[in-house]
């Protein structure tokens, strides 16, 4: 298939959706479900009035916050505990943990701990990313090929210019689709934890569903997709841009 | 008599939990004279590589010495007159051409342009002029192996260490690149120890053969070659070329198992 015969099959598969959810909307009215023709309306009034990206936006300011702590404190430590067996032994219990358990089951105890506040979102974040940063950096460093660490050595390269020249570069690409995968936790992560106190973009969203007014909440979900996609994909393409020669390698 | 790379009883096992630890090399020594071309050919599995791994301090050896110019290298991790080229190339793939033959260079300390002049000097002489900006994911098998070369040769090895280094590559390609690997040992004046499978590699390229009996590794017979150099594609087809392959042939034979 061509780059064309996929965009079209893309495009079409959305435009049936929509179509099928058009005739839906029409039958179960909008305090069921909005259809297209009624959401689009009221999506453009939305974001021209401001309100929408701006609440937006300054949740995921503080997002990043939490996603940013846990790339500087994740990547490290993932790839030291895939190259150093202390460290991992030390650490991956907790890693695991942290991974298999849902943020959600946990907010109750952070908000006892944290407050509601700014805290309380970015631990939240926090958690939800940290998991998945650490694990891909681990499986990038674990993977290696041990070949490669071994020309460093035939050159006569010290452990710390092995790790600074081969480790690093090598876990590049891992770095970053780690980032991707903390990235998109960490967005629903942030959603969720403002449903739960009600503040920020999740609170909108929330506060909309509770008043059955669904064209706003599909609104507000569609500006969420949207941002999520464009920064993930750009993400992506930083990653690319920076390391042409592992494309194969990285997930789009 | 002048060794430039004496090897005297080497050993080397490998632990396997709770069984018999492997004996790989077994009280191996070996003479390799200054300027030759030695190849050491042994079938697959004998511990050719693991030797050669030994002998760059790869790996520790159990017991045994390693002398070059009767200077102790044993365990000592690469460098020290000891130029590696890789079966499987294994280029930096976020190095491009010209970075990645910088890349013993970088270690050295030798500074940016010199390191540059240098590194575009190997590359002009394998051949790859051109290709300075690219990276290994744009080059061909025999491409990559070429910049292989090249990075081993820029440190200006005393001894190129050379672990079947055409073995990933197709028929064709493997013949090319032995004439370009027999130009360049004229060209760099190198001493070459040339690990290999093949008894037709072994008698084209080298001036001895040391035939490997495997498990653990150990010399079995040392054969003279004796076709002048310079050497051409002409003699793999001479009948003394044939005798000499078949008598190796019955040698490796008697030692392998399949």
């Amino acid at each position: 298939m061509t780059r064309s015969h996929i965009l079209f099959l893309n495009v079409s598969g959305i435009a049936v959706s929509l179509v099928l959810w058009e005739i839906a909307g029409r039958i179960v009215g909008p305090s069921l479900l909005a259809a297209p023709s009624v959401v689009i309306g009221t999506f453009l009034d939305l974001l021209f009035q401001g309100d929408m990206l701006r609440e937006l936006f300054g949740s995921l300011r503080q997002m990043l916050v939490g996603f940013g702590l846990a790339c500087i404190i994740g990547m490290p430590l993932g790839a030291l505990m895939g190259r150093i067996r202390l460290v991992d032994a030390l650490f991956h219990p907790w890693v695991s943990m942290v991974v298999v358990t849902s943020v959600a089951a946990l907010a109750p105890l952070f908000i006892l701990i944290f407050g509601t506040g700014f805290e309380f979102r970015v631990a939240i974040v926090f958690v939800a990313s940290f998991g998945y940063i650490v694990l891909t950096a681990f499986h990038g460093a674990r993977g290696i090929d041990p070949k490669i660490v071994d020309v460093a050595r035939s050159f006569a390269v010290g452990p710390f210019e092995s790790y600074r020249q081969v480790i690093l570069p090598a876990l590049f690409p891992y770095l970053i689709t780690g980032a991707r995968l903390g990235l998109i936790h960490a967005i629903r992560a942030m959603v969720m934890a403002e449903m739960f106190v009600l503040v920020g973009y999740g609170g909108l969203i929330f506060q909309s569903g509770q008043e059955l007014s669904t064209a706003p909440l599909i609104s507000y979900l569609v500006s969420l997709m949207a941002v999520s996609i464009l920064a993930n994909s750009v993400l992506g393409w930083t990653g690319r841009r920076l390391a042409p020669w592992y494309d194969s390698k990285m997930s789009r | 008599m002048n060794a430039k790379l004496e090897l005297r009883n080497l050993s080397k096992s490998f632990p396997r939990g709770k069984a018999d630890p492997i004996h790989v090399v077994g009280d191996f020594s070996l003479h390799i004279k200054n300027l030759e071309f030695l190849a050491v050919l042994g079938p697959s599995g004998c511990g050719k590589s693991t030797l050669l791994r030994l002998i760059d301090g790869l790996l520790p050896a159990d017991h045994g010495h390693i002398l070059m110019d009767g200077r102790d290298i044993t365990n000592v991790t690469g460098g020290e007159g000891r130029g590696m080229v890789f079966q499987s190339f294994d280029l930096f793939p976020w190095r491009s051409t010209l970075k990645n033959v910088e890349f013993g260079l970088e270690a050295q300390g030798v500074a940016r342009a010199e390191r540059e002049d240098i590194a575009r000097h190997y590359i002009n002489l394998v051949g790859l002029s051109g290709f300075e900006a690219s990276y290994p994911h744009e080059l061909s098998g025999g491409m990559q192996q070429r910049v292989g070369f090249a990075r081993a040769l820029a440190i200006k090895p005393e001894v190129l260490l050379m672990d079947e280094p055409f073995g990933a590559l197709d028929v064709q390609t493997r013949d090319i690149l032995q004439n370009e690997l027999l130009d360049i040992w004229e060209k760099e004046q190198k001493t070459v120890l040339f690990v290999t499978h093949s008894i037709e590699e072994a008698i084209y390229l080298a001036d001895r053969i040391a035939v490997i009996s495997p498990r653990p590794a150990k010399v079995d017979h040392m054969i003279e070659v004796p076709f002048e150099r310079p050497r051409h594609e002409a003699i793999k087809s001479d009948p003394k070329f044939l005798e000499m392959r078949q008598e190796i042939w019955q040698i490796l034979k008697s030692g392998v198992q399949v």
